[in-house]
């Protein structure tokens, strides 16, 4: 029951807190201190908004998005899984995932774009690529810490019940990785989104059939810049939508249930 | 520790001596946003022989990569003066960007290169193959527009096979033959595609506009021009300046322009001569751009007249003939 409550209260107080950044931007937007063609008034940017998924193309652009991000994100969770089972199997790996992790995680995603489209041309199959890669090693890295810290003692308690191979990784050492592959599939997903984005915008890589990175690209040289904001609330929605109704959801099931966390 | 304090005092010194030419010429700044190629070859004549200096003005050069990026420099006040197509620059004036055009800027063959041999014209085109182009709203993006209607029957026919690339990127990646399978560029880059074995023209500029169009415009805002007015004609007469020096000293012109493009004097020359180029300040096909834009959706207004979008330097050179319109009147609309 009291969290249930504190649970409501969290959602009005980040709620009232947005509608409050709202409200200042249309007053500030109001105020005339900057041409509106470089601000332009929260109404006109809702206008715009209601035009373009009025006329379905914000929505086929954000379907497009969500598709590349739901392969590129899916083959990163396949790698990622792969890799962190292979580490854990055998010492060897382990070192070398490590270096690899070492290496590659620090460069961004839009960086090796240039090479990737060498290889693979312009289009979806090199968002796609840059996605995995952004998003990969965030999972692989989480994946890897959260597996090492199930402490020696609970493994140990697991075998003398008598779990032995996947019952033992499914009892003890999932649920005791599991609030590190929940931030890694968190961080994941964002970078994904940010990957998707930044590779359309750059290179424009996909052309007509783009995302909503080619969406914002193209109003900005359109120079329809409300619908610029569009495509930005568009992105943060869904982003909510899938905080809360995914990651949330899974949180409350496992690792609050569990215990784990103290929020 | 007074060791380290010295190292601090010396380091003071040397960077306040650095600063000192600074602080002791007070120029008057003019903030010039170009971008790549070889019509930008006046902006460079410019900087080398020190054109701005001679009226006692100190140049600012930027490059961007595309008319867009040109579009938001001028607008967030971070150039005074820029330069891009006739298309970004009638978006923006659609838009209600305060500016007019201060200067036409250079006449360039402009086409569409392909090295597949089974796109003879635009109809070749599968939903698969790529046309790449600096960005949308480009110029180019335009000119394909037009030819598509044209040929297609809607502006739109080739909208989906569109990419957007810097034209240095969709050079390398034309030659290579990765990626996409025809640019619609400029030069030098349109040159350097079409002296490639198997690379050749599906459309041009004259195909598409019937006559020749100023590729780039110098644009100025109402408030610069305004308020500034002895640097709004120093930058006028620099770039007619820079113009006229290449129109009469083509050789040293290549010489001076062949590292900037990494290319030979000799290969520098055979572009600056190569049939269409014209380096001049008059302004060809304003309105020609603007009706079809209106008509095809991409901007919602037309100028009534020329003075609506240009200053009065430019309608000088245009001219309003009584009677019928002068040639030059004629060559605006499309």
């Amino acid at each position: 029951m009291k969290s249930e409550k504190l649970k409501i209260n969290k959602s009005l107080n980040q709620g009232l807190f947005i509608v409050g950044i709202l409200l200042s931007w249309e007053l500030l937007a109001r105020t005339g201190w900057f041409p509106p063609l470089l601000f332009p008034r929260l109404t006109s940017v809702i206008k715009s908004l209601a035009t373009e998924i009025g006329n379905g193309e914000l929505l086929a652009r954000l379907n497009f998005s969500l598709y590349l991000i739901g392969i590129g994100l899916g083959l990163a969770i396949i790698t990622a899984v792969i890799a962190a089972t292979l580490a854990l199997v055998s010492p060897l790996i382990s070192d070398w995932v490590q270096a690899i992790m070492a290496i590659l995680h620090p460069l961004p995603g839009i960086a090796i774009l240039p090479l990737i489209i060498l290889w693979l041309g312009t289009g979806p199959k090199s968002i796609i690529a840059v996605i995995w890669f952004s998003s990969i090693w965030p999972l692989i890295t989480n994946m890897h810490i959260g597996l090492r810290s199930v402490p020696t003692t609970q493994i140990e308690v697991g075998r003398n019940f008598g779990f032995k191979g996947i019952a033992l990784i499914r009892k003890v050492l999932l649920p005791g990785a599991f609030p590190h592959i929940l931030t890694g599939l968190r961080v994941a997903w964002a970078r994904a989104w940010q990957a998707s984005v930044a590779a359309e915008m750059v290179f424009g890589a996909s052309g007509g059939e783009g995302g909503l990175g080619w969406f914002i690209y193209k109003k900005r040289f359109f120079m329809e810049i409300p619908s610029v904001f569009g495509g930005m609330i568009i992105i943060i929605v869904v982003g909510l939508i899938v905080e809360r109704l995914c990651f949330e959801c899974i949180e409350i099931r496992t690792i609050r249930r569990w215990g784990m966390t103290s929020e | 520790m007074q060791k380290k304090g010295l190292i601090v005092l010396c380091f003071i010194m040397v960077f306040s001596l650095v600063q000192l030419p600074a602080f002791a010429a007070p120029k008057e700044k003019i903030k010039i946003a170009g971008q790549f190629g070889l019509v930008y070859a006046p902006l460079m004549v410019a900087k080398s022989q020190g054109m701005f200096e001679k009226y006692g003005f100190e140049p600012v050069w930027l490059e961007y990569g595309s008319g867009g990026a040109v579009r938001e420099a001028l607008i967030s006040g971070e150039a005074d003066v820029g330069f891009m197509g006739i298309p970004p620059f009638l978006i923006g004036w659609d838009k209600g960007c305060p500016w007019k055009v201060a200067v036409g800027f250079v006449v360039v063959p402009i086409g569409l290169v392909t090295y597949d041999p089974d796109i003879k014209s635009l109809r070749d085109f599968k939903p698969e193959d790529k046309i790449a182009v600096p960005s949308p709203g480009s110029i180019q993006h335009i000119l394909l527009a037009m030819a598509a209607e044209a040929e297609l029957g809607s502006p739109n026919a080739l909208d989906n096979n569109i990419v957007a690339m810097p034209h240095p990127d969709a050079c390398a990646a034309l030659i290579s033959k990765k990626g996409i399978k025809a640019h619609f560029t400029t030069p030098p880059y349109l040159f350097e595609e079409l002296s490639e074995p198997g690379f050749r023209l599906i459309i041009d500029d004259i195909d598409i506009f019937g006559h020749p169009f100023s590729f780039n415009v110098g644009l100025a805002s109402e408030k610069f021009h305004d308020n500034r007015p002895v640097a709004y004609s120093v930058f006028v007469n620099v770039i007619s300046e820079a113009m006229a020096w290449i129109n009469t000293n083509k050789q040293r012109a290549a010489e001076l322009l062949a590292p900037e493009f990494k290319l030979s004097v000799e290969k520098t020359l055979e572009y600056l001569e190569w049939e269409g180029m014209n380096y001049t300040t008059a302004p060809y096909g304003l309105m020609g751009f603007a009706e079809f834009m209106k008509e095809a959706g991409y901007i919602s207004k037309v100028p009534e007249s020329l003075e609506e979008i240009a200053f009065e330097n430019v309608l000088s050179i245009v001219g309003s003939r009584s009677g019928e319109p002068s040639d030059i009147e004629r060559l605006q609309s499309k």
